[in-house]
């Protein structure tokens, strides 16, 4: 893997040359203390040093809403919406946010594997970039080093406010050729950044963990806290739920099919059409939500689905806190252990 | 994990797009329920198993997941029946022959009939249950010799509630039929039996080895069938179940449908018993 | 033959009516599907039945009773616009006071000369078929129960709180802002249109059904407010659904 120097004030040339590739799509301040990534219009407003984005970057590739068709009520026909295929760059991406992709790519690509969504991942490029965590982050502990370098192209990794530059794939070497590299004159080698542990267990044991959990209290305790918003599944980068409207044209001729993004922590998500609610109480929703990330594809895939951005957590308006739950659902599972122990 | 390098473009597939169909026949069955036969265009066949599903879609109203009411032995043609429940179904009710309907599917795995071959065919068949259990029956009908009895226990809330009385009919009159019809609540001009439908279950003599039950109801009825089946003692792997879910987009991805960890448009919507009893969300 | 539609206000200030005037390109297309037959904003006429009655505002005397069940009975659809009739909306705040100390405070020492009830949802008297929330409803919302009716569809029902359509938006949570809002407990279907002002959401599309009211309150007095201050937001416009 080669390693090139970069100096902070030569990233803004960097993101012009990206721009030969096509589209950047880099972090932007957003509000008064929010990020969002946004296409860039000019680089000096690229944000380099940000905890994370409002909206994981999966909204570059599975639309909060979407268009899927136009469609006639007078001729009773649509028309597919084409969804065109263009390069995109994605400037300053932190490792959990690149994981949370390849993660999305398996739940979009596998069985059925959805077109629209692959054409918008198609010729995607990825520059990383290094991150200080935050109280919310908790990556690591998922088994997401800040430094994972699997599925970019490019890292920079900063060094006492400059880059290291790595150029990981052959799309990176082509995505950099032509641009004023300069040799390393950092040491090559970053020591682990301070990251403290969130979750007491090695994320191998939690699928046991959870094997175990179905029947805690503990759910109760987090569904008497939580007020059903939604947020913690609207910012998951791992969670891909949808649901799918039909909205009329005031003159009632024609309109469009559109999904939007879904939570399964609504009152409603699980509610068919005769009344029947599947999932009707808060306890058993906050269950199902934790099941998702860190029970049901993991048993198949061997890896959480989550990636510790600590979203959920830190956009939850009542604090409501992922690894603390998780934490409450080890502890629990070791005194059960325990008293198992001493009966034998 | 699937990766994006491993799906070529030509794997990829337009997933929410329904193929237009014509419906050729409408008829209202009961106050509640519309029967349709829906032709697919160019002579395409549906290509469905009893107990698969489509999503039927409106435009301006949306999309709802439909059981197949008609047998695949059926041909170009297929058959819907429709309980007025919802938006899309509520304005379903006005479609009559002529009419274009948006039909995507079929999806889910159905009965899985190489393991039904050959045997007792036991249907247990609650409300509108009967719709994708009648696909099953006249399979089974059509081709008769392959199946040994065909035994169907069908409950109803009132006599007036009973779909498709004229096939009833015809099969109370068949000696290759063993067919068991129960009301909740009897009015003047029934005769037959009155009570739940698991209250036709002791009776029944049942040839425990080669029995498979396939059973459809509302989804209090499952946990009292499967009960009242394994006090016959018929093995948990003889009993199947087609599950009702909020099954939006057919193909996996939607989440709606999730039972625990299984999604029920995939997996199902017929379980086999073995499958779904240790998952906690499912009876 | 098109529908024949009607307007009427009870205790309101009649900014949702106003609001339908303000549709401009709209309002031809809306005259396409419907022939009003009374709305006093725009017009002077009476009929002996309507297809669909739009009723603003609440119910706060016996008169009000009377006039709501003549119009039910002369019409075959019912729909409460805006959130005083859909729930009573801020005109049910009277309604945590004794009524005759509310009657005092209006009227003075002529109180006797009025009659007066608690303020009371249109469902709370009639029959409801179909309801437009918020305060003011905003014409989307109108137009697409009016598509919906048209089309012979069930109308849109928001069961999905306000926080769903602000963070599809990618909104800054105005939590975050230092802010206390209600957007995680108030139904949606405004398009978050408030917050994305920046403005927080004072629940004028009324309360999701099986609220975590406990857990709310919670949420607003852990971002320092009052206990006290708390409630009265939640009852600003919900007065008649939160009993605390």
């Amino acid at each position: 893997m080669e390693c090139f120097s970069l100096l902070r004030s030569d990233v803004p040339a960097l993101i012009n040359h990206l721009g030969d590739f096509g589209e950047v799509i880099a972090p932007h301040g957003k509000g008064d203390v929010s990020y969002s990534f946004e296409v860039v219009k000019d680089n000096s407003e690229v944000v380099l040093d940000y905890n994370r984005t409002l909206l994981p970057l999966k909204k570059m590739f599975l639309p909060p809403v979407e268009k899927l068709m136009d469609f006639s009520l007078k001729e009773v026909t649509y028309e597919k919406v084409d969804v065109a295929i263009t390069p995109r760059v994605f400037f300053a991406v932190h490792s959990y946010e690149m994981q949370s992709i390849l993660r999305l790519d398996h739940s979009m690509l596998s069985g059925s594997a959805e077109s629209n969504y692959f054409k918008r991942r198609q010729s995607s490029r990825f520059v990383g970039i290094s991150f200080k965590p935050d109280e919310f982050h908790f990556s690591d502990s998922v088994g997401i080093a800040i430094e994972d370098m699997e599925g970019f192209d490019l890292f920079l990794n900063e060094v006492d406010g400059d880059f290291q530059l790595y150029v990981i794939t052959d799309h990176g070497q082509t995505l950099i050729d032509g641009f004023d590299r300069k040799e390393l004159t950092t040491p090559e080698i970053v020591d682990g950044r301070e990251f403290k542990k969130k979750i007491r267990y090695h994320y191998n044991r939690l699928p046991r963990v959870f094997q175990y959990a179905y029947h805690s209290d503990v759910w109760a305790d987090v569904a008497s806290q939580c007020v059903g918003c939604g947020a913690c599944n609207l910012t998951c980068p791992t969670c891909f739920c949808f649901d799918v409207q039909d909205e009329v044209t005031v003159t009632a001729e024609d309109g469009m099919r559109q999904r939007n993004w879904d939570s399964c922590m609504l009152s409603t998500f699980a509610e068919v059409a005769g009344g029947e609610n599947f999932r009707e109480k808060t306890v058993n929703r906050t269950r199902h939500r934790l099941y998702r990330k860190f029970k049901y594809i993991t048993d198949e895939e061997g890896l959480p689905w989550c990636v510790g951005c600590g979203r959920c957590t830190a956009f939850c308006p009542a604090g409501i806190s992922l690894p603390d739950i998780v934490n409450e659902l080890i502890q629990e599972d070791e005194k059960a252990q325990y008293h198992r122990t001493v009966r034998v | 994990m699937k990766r994006l390098e491993d799906v070529k473009h030509h794997e990829t597939e337009d997933l929410y797009y329904p193929t237009m169909c014509k419906v050729t026949g409408a008829k209202q069955i009961t106050e509640m329920e519309k029967w349709y036969e829906i032709e697919m265009p160019n002579g395409q066949t549906l290509g469905h198993n009893p107990g698969q599903f489509v999503e039927v879609s409106a435009f301006g109203i949306g999309e709802a997941p439909i059981s197949i009411s008609s047998s695949p032995s059926k041909g170009s043609k297929f058959e819907l029946c429709i309980r007025q429940v919802g938006t899309l179904t509520n304005v379903l009710k006005n479609y009559e022959a002529g009419d274009m309907i948006g039909i995507r599917g079929p999806f889910g795995k159905g009965f899985p009939m190489e393991k039904l071959f050959g045997k007792d065919i036991l249907v247990v068949a609650g409300g509108i249950g009967l719709v994708p259990l009648r696909s099953l029956i006249n399979y089974v009908l059509d081709n008769r010799k392959d199946f040994g009895r065909l035994i169907i226990l069908y409950g109803a809330k009132t006599p007036s509630e009973l779909l498709f009385r004229d096939e009833l009919e015809e099969w109370k009159n068949r000696d290759d039929v063993e067919l068991h019809v129960t009301v909740d609540q009897a009015d003047e001009t029934w005769e037959g039996n009155t009570g739940v439908i698991t209250t036709l279950i002791p009776s029944l003599d049942l040839k425990l080895n080669t029995t498979i039950a396939a059973i459809t109801g509302p989804p209090i009825m499952y946990k009292f069938v499967v009960m009242s089946l394994k006090s016959k003692q018929l093995p948990d792997d003889q009993i199947y179940l087609s599950l009702e879910r909020r099954m939006k987009c057919g193909v996996g991805k939607c989440g709606h449908c999730q039972i625990n960890g299984v999604y029920c448009c995939q997996d199902g919507p017929v379980f086999n018993y073995v499958d779904i009893k240790p998952l906690e969300e499912a009876l | 033959m098109k529908p024949q539609v009607a307007f009427f206000d009870f205790t309101s200030c009649e900014g949702c009516q106003l609001n339908k005037l303000n549709f401009e390109n709209d309002l031809l297309d809306i005259l396409k599907h419907v022939d009003l037959v009374e709305f006093r904003e725009a017009m002077d006429d009476k009929a002996d039945h309507y297809d669909i009655a739009f009723i603003e505002g609440s119910i706060t005397s016996p008169s009000c009773v009377e006039r709501i069940h003549d119009i039910r009975r002369r019409s075959d659809v019912l729909v409460a616009l805006g959130s005083c009739a859909v729930n009573g909306g801020v005109n049910a705040m009277k309604n945590m006071h004794p009524i005759d100390e509310v009657r005092e405070t209006v009227y003075g020492e002529d109180k006797y000369l009025f009659a007066t009830l608690p303020a009371m949802a249109v469902s709370s008297v009639v029959k409801v078929d179909y309801e437009v929330r918020g305060c003011p409803m905003t014409q989307q919302d109108f137009l697409k129960l009016l598509i919906a009716l048209v089309l012979g569809k069930q109308p849109p029902k928001y069961g999905s709180p306000v926080c769903v359509e602000c963070k599809l938006k990618e909104n800054e949570c105005l939590y975050n802002r230092g802010m206390v809002c209600l957007g995680p407990i108030t139904r949606g279907g405004c398009d978050a249109i408030c917050p994305s002002f920046g403005q927080f959401c004072t629940g004028c599309r009324g309360i999701l059904d099986d609220p975590n009211i406990d857990g709310m309150l919670e949420v607003m007095t852990s971002h320092g407010i009052s206990l006290d201050e708390a409630k009265k937001r939640m009852q600003l416009y919900n007065s008649n659904e939160v009993q605390l």
